[in-house]
């Protein structure tokens, strides 16, 4: 009998190795003395994530006490797994958020750090950005983000081909429906959409919603507890959007296509107009040298909206609330975003800075210092509508707008199933 | 004590771990599944709270289930016809006396494709149905068929079809691989006895080969019909259930509740119901095909 409790034992603890062995390898937060800040972005590309590997390493020389650990998610499954990642008990202490409804479901959740006080303490750190890449990453007046980037949305068009119609680069959308009007007319294809990722076909509703609908309608809509989405103008902005495709002024097949592809076809001379974001401006102009020009989105006449909104926002980093080194963290975001490191940004891969200065005509390309100076004088930013809104409401927006485009559904149906998600968003925020 | 007895002690022993295994890794997650579908909450909020059925509720009056279901089902009529339907002709062709000596080379070109990641597939496909420069529609317009050149994973009526297809291309010669394998065990004898009866080539199939294989044909269905209602990456990689909804599955909806939507209760629902169809299916056909007894 005794022996086969030994087996069993055994056996158990056979078991218990095995399981014990599955979990939990690594835990050790301090390795000899050293701060460990782990530092999560979304930019594992070979042009990009070479910027931040040298800003941490001259920031590992400055402050020999702290260890940062790298890792990098691409776009798209950054936005799954950043929520799974919040979850589990290795949390990042810094990590990427855009701004809007996206950073503040996870200051709902109390996931993300108040960073109001660290602000208010170094007003010169505050200062040094565009007051108007603070505010989106703001919730009842706190601060949650620092932004690293300051992007926004235009049209980009082929000079080549302007030129040939003798058009010029309309303001208003009547004058753009004109310009459409004459390329098709001319053979051309007007504008080229990639809209097998739906948010290229959201950025234009973005700007359209921004601009049709009253701001103060729009923003009550688009705060989950008091969203209803029954002003007509989100039709009317979705009218326009399906019009674009009804008088064929979109390329073909916008669906199968993805945007990559879509600036291929613009770099190829396939299509005169293009709906691209700020950080894309550098790669346009390596692919088209010099012939290319851009407008902001036009201001519509009967639009109850501020005409002089510019889409965009900016992104940048939230700090978790469960970070052990808030200071250390904080030093890393001020050392991130300093003016150095900000005209690196600039420089090394022409991305836009939230930095006040950082992006000049010396610095940056020179259609990206003016589409800052834009952003600068605009009103107010439109921010992405899939990340401005509610997810589950972003949902239904990003999944009906392709059967939109298709064709297979109305305005009205679509807005009906937002009223309707609405509702059910509302009654489970608290 | 008898021997028999202490025997089987020992036995349950040698069976314990795998038990407990089993019982961690399967039974508990189904039982907690079942638990998590009633709550509200996410997966980076500590709040939880109750709503009883309400998920299930809302499940049955939720149209995305239905195109969910339908796709599903589709995806399993669909494979059935071609993975093991055509897989069992295409198997006993190449196990043909004609055609046997060329075997190893289909054998090998037909299993190919299932060899290769679901990934590389999906976008290699996604490529392939490009409407401009993909090969499908290439194709098509050089052999004259304009009208068939359609944009395939970009129109919410046929986009389904283009990923199922892609699904009997990858798998039909898996189910062939495993189809001559069992073809290969019939004992010789009986088809000599056949030929001397004078039996034809469709008979022998039908009378010898079919009754011979039922247990690897079900089995194939019951693989085929449970992996067409778990389906996920061919579906996430190539469409991500649209264009709108339109393709989207059970598995597709299931992830889509949970970390897009934040939605983890619900998405825990999906599963619950995931689970039922696919245990109630392999139930059927295990007493369809009344597994374990020889013919």
């Amino acid at each position: 009998m005794r022996r086969k409790i030994n087996v069993l034992l055994a056996v158990l603890l056979a078991f218990a190795l095995v399981l014990t062995g599955c979990s939990s390898s690594s835990s050790s937060g301090e390795e000899s003395g050293k701060v460990v800040l782990k530092f999560l972005h979304k930019w594992p590309q070979p042009e990009y994530a070479p910027y931040f590997e040298e800003v941490v390493k001259a920031f590992e020389k400055e402050n020999p006490d702290i260890k940062i650990k790298i890792e990098a998610i691409a776009d798209e499954p950054i936005k799954d797994k950043l929520r799974v990642i919040l979850g589990g008990n290795e949390v990042p202490d810094i990590m990427f958020s855009w701004s809007g409804e996206f950073a503040r479901k996870f200051v709902r959740a109390d996931a993300a750090l108040d960073l109001t006080p660290y602000l208010n303490e170094d007003t010169a750190w505050k200062d040094s950005f565009i007051p108007a890449s603070l505010q989106p990453f703001t919730s009842n007046e706190k601060n949650y983000g620092i932004p690293l980037r300051f992007n926004g949305k235009f049209f980009v068009y082929n000079k080549k081909i302007f030129d040939k119609y003798q058009l010029q680069a309309p303001t208003t959308w009547d004058e753009f429906i004109q310009v459409l009007d004459t390329l098709k007319k001319g053979g051309e294809t007007p504008i080229i959409l990639g809209n097998q990722s739906p948010w290229a076909a959201i950025h234009y509703l973005t700007g359209l919603n921004q601009k049709m609908v009253a701001q103060d309608v729009r923003m009550k809509d688009y705060n989950p507890k008091s969203g209803e989405f029954t002003d007509p103008g989100y039709v009317k902005a979705m009218e326009m959007l399906a019009d674009l495709n009804k008088k064929g002024y979109f390329m073909k097949n916008v669906n199968s296509s993805s945007h990559d592809m879509g600036q291929q076809l613009f770099a190829a001379g396939k299509g005169a107009i293009f709906y691209v974001e700020l950080e894309e401006f550098q790669t346009i102009e390596n692919n088209m040298k010099g012939n290319w020009g851009f407008f902001p989105m036009p201001s519509i006449a009967d639009g109850k909206g501020s005409q002089s909104f510019i889409t965009g926002a900016p992104d940048g980093f939230i700090v978790s609330s469960k970070t052990k080194h808030p200071k250390e963290a904080i030093k890393f975001l001020k050392f991130l975003t300093n003016k150095d490191n900000a005209l690196k940004l600039v420089k090394q891969i022409g991305w836009p800075s939230p930095i006040d200065g950082a992006t000049n005509p010396d610095t940056a390309l020179k259609e990206v210092a003016e589409g800052v100076d834009y952003m600068k004088k605009a009103e107010g930013m439109a921010e992405w509508l899939d990340t401005d809104v509610h997810a589950k409401v972003a949902d239904v927006y990003l999944s009906n707008i392709q059967l939109l485009l298709d064709g297979s559904k109305s305005p009205e149906e679509i807005i009906k199933e937002v009223q309707k998600v609405a509702k059910q968003v509302q009654s489970e925020v608290e | 004590m008898t021997k028999t007895f202490r025997n089987s002690r020992t036995a349950i022993l040698f069976i314990l771990p795998a038990l407990l295994f089993i019982l961690f890794f399967v039974f508990l997650p189904i039982v907690l599944n079942l638990y998590n579908s009633l709550f509200r909450w996410n997966s980076f909020d500590a709040g939880r709270v109750f709503v009883g059925l309400e998920y299930y509720g809302r499940l049955f009056k939720d149209p995305i289930f239905f195109t969910a279901l339908k796709n599903n089902s589709l995806y399993a009529v669909i494979s059935l016809v071609f993975q093991v339907g055509i897989g069992l002709i295409i198997a006993a062709v190449l196990e043909d006396k004609l055609i046997r000596r060329f075997q190893p080379f289909f054998r090998t070109v037909f299993f190919i494709p299932s060899v290769i990641s679901i990934a590389v597939v999906g976008l290699l496909w996604q490529l392939l149905y490009n409407p401009e420069v993909g090969l499908v529609n290439g194709v098509l317009k050089t052999l004259g068929q304009s009208e068939w050149a359609l944009s395939w994973l970009g129109d919410s009526k046929i986009a389904i079809y283009a990923v199922v297809a892609v699904s009997q291309w990858q798998y039909t010669g898996y189910m062939v691989m495993l189809f001559l394998l069992a073809m290969q065990k019939i004992p010789f004898e009986y088809y000599e006895a056949a030929m001397i009866d004078g039996a034809s080539k469709i008979k022998t199939f039908l009378y010898i080969t079919l009754p011979q294989m039922k247990e690897m044909i079900l089995v194939g269905t019951v693989i085929t019909v449970i992996g067409a209602f778990k389906v996920f990456d061919e579906v996430y990689v190539m469409t991500n259930g649209g264009p709108g909804r339109s393709t989207e599955v059970l598995g597709t909806m299931l992830y889509r509740a949970a970390f897009r939507n934040d939605e983890m209760g619900y998405a825990s629902t999906i599963g619950t119901i995931i689970f039922v169809v696919t245990l109630t299916l392999s139930l059927i056909q295990l007493k369809i095909g009344k597994s374990g007894q020889e013919v």
